[in-house]
């Protein structure tokens, strides 16, 4: 029978006096000579394989590593579980789990299956070998790690049948009809477990003679997918590897994919050619682990049919090029999954997830330049930045990504000293929808860094960020709750004195409807970008006098503790985020009045005003895509109900010019207009039908190419 | 003034986080380039937030050239002696005598527990940690005749095979807070290395701990200069002085050579998850604390 598996071919190492020279420099000659895979025996009474193996890891990057086979005698399983997770994923996904099959390896096959179910809540396990009283599995592994067993017996056999994802055997003097009466039992077993033979892969650890007439049989009628040369001669890995395994794929032909387990199969969404994802990329679908980690965003729920998690610019042009062949499905782009209007998720469609491209560089330490990958999180370039001196105004909340806000704009708490997140990029380099990769500054492409400033996610996936960051040193951090009963009044001179303090307070204000017996109150959050106690009371004290107050906290602190205040990683958003945006120059007695009736309405839960300004108003509308430099203020309101929230909203619109492109969710089409300018809006078509003239990144605020 | 007279090691304590996996190994390599001495790692292998210890360890080791490496602590309960001598022994081969021995007896029992492994009291969690110091340190004696056999109440190894011989002679530090503890430490042990942070009398304490540990180290014919006093801090580098640990380096560089003149603490592992924090704890604390410290000694 043939399974279809396409061919792959291995080394079987045995370390030996001094494994750090003779078994790791096979190993990594292994890789070089293109072996698909490198393994290592395990005998639990000399040289530790475990060890071996994660060291060997660290010095190769593509091969993939197996033991051949792992001892299960001495090592508790729930712990080789987490240990195979962590190998996994620090070899970027190329463990595979060979266990020897032997008592209880039934047990700790579920006991391990179990440790990786992340999903699955404490596992309880009462085996006749193992016990586990509520073991806290996960977390997932970087890929669906295969469990092989090396199994002689039947019972082995119809456990590999049953429960592995493949069966590893020794080509020995018992020639092949061993293997041809292992198959079959498996097979059975199988197919009386209700799976398909195709999902387990045989792979035969072969003498280091083989030639292509003792292995073509093997490949061709016994369905062998993997052929493992035991041998630590480098000559003769070397000759398996140039002659033998390049005749031997000849001979064979062209080979299918592996076929992946039913249950990975039945979740597979509708229109996704799967079997085209490039073998290369990292992906994740809704039967793999970690899904669950990557479905949702952080106000979204989402069911995405496949999500790709790109580790450089290439993959992001090989995730591009999958997602181009897949034009009728939703296709989002993620950096930290924080976007209130970017759609980072979807239902049945593709995420580019570009959370792995999280370098923080310095690059030139006297002009304070820094390269950013598009999936660090603000907590932590900040918390990177500080030991410089060193900071750089973000938005409000650590755990948003670098990609989405520094391409839209930013809104943070140092906006109006120093400026947009986005005034201080100096170059991107980007994968654009054709799949090339582009720099863009002043000097190159410097349209589309224009662009990029303010709508960049409409033009392509930006993969590094070139900043030039602020010195900062101690700030002031500042709470204030205050009554804001009588809302209209409150709001009117809270924007009075923000409007007319110096550049270095920055200051967001949350105001809660009345709740509970509790009158509306005003929630003020206040940087004071001076380390100077007095300078900070001094700024704090208008703020302070504007109503009376009903908690305060003013520490000196550092911006990176202050954007120290995420949560861990992973989202599980529900539904889909109602809000409404808008950029207003003043808080007039007008607005007031109008803002205060939309808090009272009932119809939002949140409603936030942000100071800009300041800095922001130096850079002049014209030179980039943000381009509503004028306004002192950006308003969002949430709202649960979409109707409700766009008829109260409605009251705010007369004193309203513009939005804040990442905080809207209305889809409607003149929100565009409200974003952008009409001259910006007319340069942004032009320039998005020369960089992405079949709209591929369509799912954000969707600027359409102007027809020529 | 209690000072054991021992070079200063300047190390690292990283958080190994799993997601993303890559962060504890980038740290590791930023202290490896910045000439410190020594990376560490916490050890909790019920926790779901964190690699495997062991795993990030040889991982890490194959990612740096010349710093040292030690688990802080390493979890008995839930690694096999034998096994764990022996790959202690692989990876101090490949790494080039790279590798220490940080262990401790284990504490969260119910989490030990639910992952299959045995539970114990304290005291007999101590005892448990003697017998696995005789297994270990019988494992890595691959020169002496017959097999290994340790016949203990909580592990027994019945003529097992001897080596592989490490490259050097891996320090076995102990992660000790209580008397039974401590004088475990001072008996077997090559080192002490507590948190600061879990030192409820602050510096006064390391005193309390080295009289337990020099006494136990003295009655088993040692000297108490066999065990190097190691010590967890953490701390903030800001531009003023704020407290202990919280200030300028030159601030740092005196308060660690207080630690060491006077409680005899000659290895300070900072926690530390930003390779920035690490360069300058490398940069600017190491020397300057070695500096003052020398400079006294030669008084």
């Amino acid at each position: 029978m043939n399974y279809g598996h396409p061919l792959t071919f291995g080394t079987f190492i045995t370390p030996g006096a001094d494994p750090g020279a003779d078994a790791v420099s096979l190993a990594v000659r292994s890789e070089e000579l293109g072996y698909d895979l490198v393994t290592f025996p395990d005998h639990p009474d000399t040289f530790d394989t475990w060890t071996l193996l994660s060291w060997v890891a660290g010095r190769t990057s593509r091969v993939g590593l197996s033991a051949n086979v792992l001892d299960l005698a001495l090592r508790p399983p729930a712990v080789l579980a987490r240990a195979a997770v962590s190998l996994d994923l620090l070899s970027g996904g190329r463990l595979s789990l060979a266990l020897g099959a032997g008592q209880g390896t039934g047990e700790a096959i579920d006991v391990i299956r179990g440790m990786w179910d992340e999903d699955g809540g404490p596992l309880r396990f009462d085996g006749e070998h193992y016990r586990l009283g509520g073991a806290q599995p996960g977390p997932p592994a970087a890929h669906d790690v295969p469990i092989w067993l090396g199994a002689g017996d039947a019972r082995a056999l119809r456990l590999v049948g049953e429960r592995a994802d493949g069966w590893l055997v020794s080509l020995d003097e018992r020639g092949p009809d061993r293997i041809r009466a292992g198959n079959k039992l498996i097979d059975e077993a199988a197919m009386a477990a209700g799976r398909d033979p195709r999902e387990i892969r045989r792979l035969v650890n072969v003498p280091a003679q083989s030639g292509v007439a003792d292995l073509l049989p093997l490949a061709v009628e016994d369905g062998i997918g993997t052929f493992i040369l035991m041998s630590d001669d480098p000559e003769a890995v070397e000759r398996f590897a140039l002659e033998v395994a390049p005749a031997l794929r000849e001979a064979v032909g062209p080979t299918g994919r592996q076929l992946r387990r039913a249950s990975v199969r039945a979740v597979r969404r509708a229109g996704i050619d799967y079997d085209l994802v490039p073998a290369s990329l990292p992906v994740i679908e809704p039967g793999d682990p970690g899904y669950s980690r990557v479905r949702s965003t952080y106000l979204r729920g989402g069911a995405p049919g496949l999500v790709i998690r790109p580790g450089d610019a290439g993959q992001v042009a090989e995730a591009l090029a999958f997602a181009r062949a897949h034009p009728h499905l939703p296709l989002g782009v993620r950096s930290g999954g924080h976007g209130i209007s970017g759609r980072s998720t979807n239902d049945g469609g593709i995420v580019v997830d570009v959370s792995g491209l999280d370098s923080i560089e310095v690059l030139d330490r006297a002009n304070r330049l820094v390269r950013i990958g598009p999936g660090a999180r603000w907590t932590d370039v900040a918390a990177a930045l500080e030991p410089y001196g060193w900071a750089l105004s973000s938005g409000d909340y650590g755990g948003v990504g670098v990609g989405g806000l520094a391409t839209a704009g930013g809104l943070g708490f140092l906006a109006r000293d120093h400026g947009l997140t986005i005034d201080h990029l100096r170059a991107v380099e980007m994968v654009l929808a054709d799949g090339s990769v582009v720099r863009a500054s002043e000097a190159e492409n410097a349209d589309l860094f224009w662009a990029v400033r303010g709508a960049g996610a409409n033009f392509g996936v930006v993969t590094a960020f070139e900043f030039e960051v602020d010195e900062v040193g101690d700030v002031g951090w500042a709470q204030l709750v205050m009554d804001a009963r009588d809302t209209a009044t409150f709001l009117e001179r809270w924007g009075a004195v923000q409007e007319s303090a110096p550049r270095d307070l920055t200051s967001f204000l949350i105001v809660s409807p009345p709740r509970a017996g509790r009158p509306a109150t005003g929630h003020v959050m206040a940087m004071v970008n001076a380390g100077v106690p007095e300078t900070v009371i001094d700024r704090l004290q208008p703020m302070a006098d504007i109503a009376p107050l009903l908690d305060q906290q003013v520490v000196i602190t550092s911006y990176a503790a202050v954007m120290a205040n995420a949560a861990g990683d992973g989202h599980n958003g529900q539904g889909e985020p109602v809000t409404r945006s808008g950029l207003v120059e003043h808080l007039t007695p007008e607005f007031a009045a109008a803002a205060a009736r939309l808090i009272h309405s009932g119809a939002v839960y949140f409603f936030q005003i942000r100071s800009v300004g300041g800095a922001v108003a130096d850079v002049p509308a014209e030179a980039t895509a943000y381009a509503h430099r004028s306004a002192n203020f950006s308003v969002i309101a949430f709202g649960a109900n979409r109707q409700r929230v766009d008829k109260e909203w409605a009251r705010l619109e007369p004193y309203v010019n513009g939005l804040y492109l990442s905080f809207e969710t209305d889809g409607r089409p003149e929100r565009l207009g409200d974003a952008f300018p009409p001259g910006t809006l007319r340069r942004l078509r032009e320039l998005k039908a020369r960089y992405d003239p079949d709209n591929v990144f369509r799912d954000n605020f969707n600027i359409r190419p102007e027809e020529s | 003034m209690t000072d054991y007279g021992h070079d200063l090691l300047f190390g690292a304590f990283v958080t190994p986080t799993a997601q993303p996996a890559t962060h504890a190994v980038e740290v590791a390599v930023a202290a490896d380039r910045a000439g410190l001495d020594l990376v560490t790692f916490q050890d909790h292998p019920y926790q779901p937030k964190f690699l495997d210890t062991w795993t990030l360890l040889s991982y890490v080791a194959a990612r740096t050239e010349r710093v040292r490496l030690s688990g802080n602590v390493l979890n008995l309960p839930l690694r096999h002696p034998a096994v764990l001598a022996r790959s202690a022994a692989s990876l101090d081969l490949l790494s080039g005598g790279r590798f220490e021995l940080g262990i401790g007896a284990g504490g969260f029992w119910d989490a030990i527990e639910a992952m299959g492994g045995r539970r114990l009291s304290p005291g007999q969690a101590v005892d448990a940690l003697e017998e696995a110091i005789r297994i270990f340190r019988e494992i890595w004696a691959a020169d002496e005749p017959g097999g290994v056999r340790v016949d203990g109440e909580y592990y027994q190894v019945k003529g097992a095979k001897r080596g592989p011989a490490p490259a050097h002679d891996i320090g076995i530090w102990l992660g000790a807070y209580k008397p039974k503890m401590l004088k475990l430490t001072g008996r077997a042990a090559d080192g002490w290395l507590p948190s600061l942070s879990y030192l409820q009398g602050g510096p006064g304490d390391i005193t309390e701990g080295n009289k337990h540990i020099d006494e136990a180290a003295l009655s088993a014919g040692r000297s108490p200069a066999d065990v190097r006093r190691l010590l967890n801090l953490s701390g903030r580098f800001a531009s003023s002085s704020r407290g202990l640990l919280d200030g300028p380096p030159d601030q740092w560089a005196e308060e660690l050579a207080g630690l060491a003149l006077d409680h005899g603490v000659s290895t300070f592992i900072l926690m530390a998850d930003e390779p920035s924090v690490v360069e300058l704890f490398a940069a600017e604390v190491a020397p300057a604390t070695r500096e003052l410290v020398t400079a006294e000694r030669e008084k």
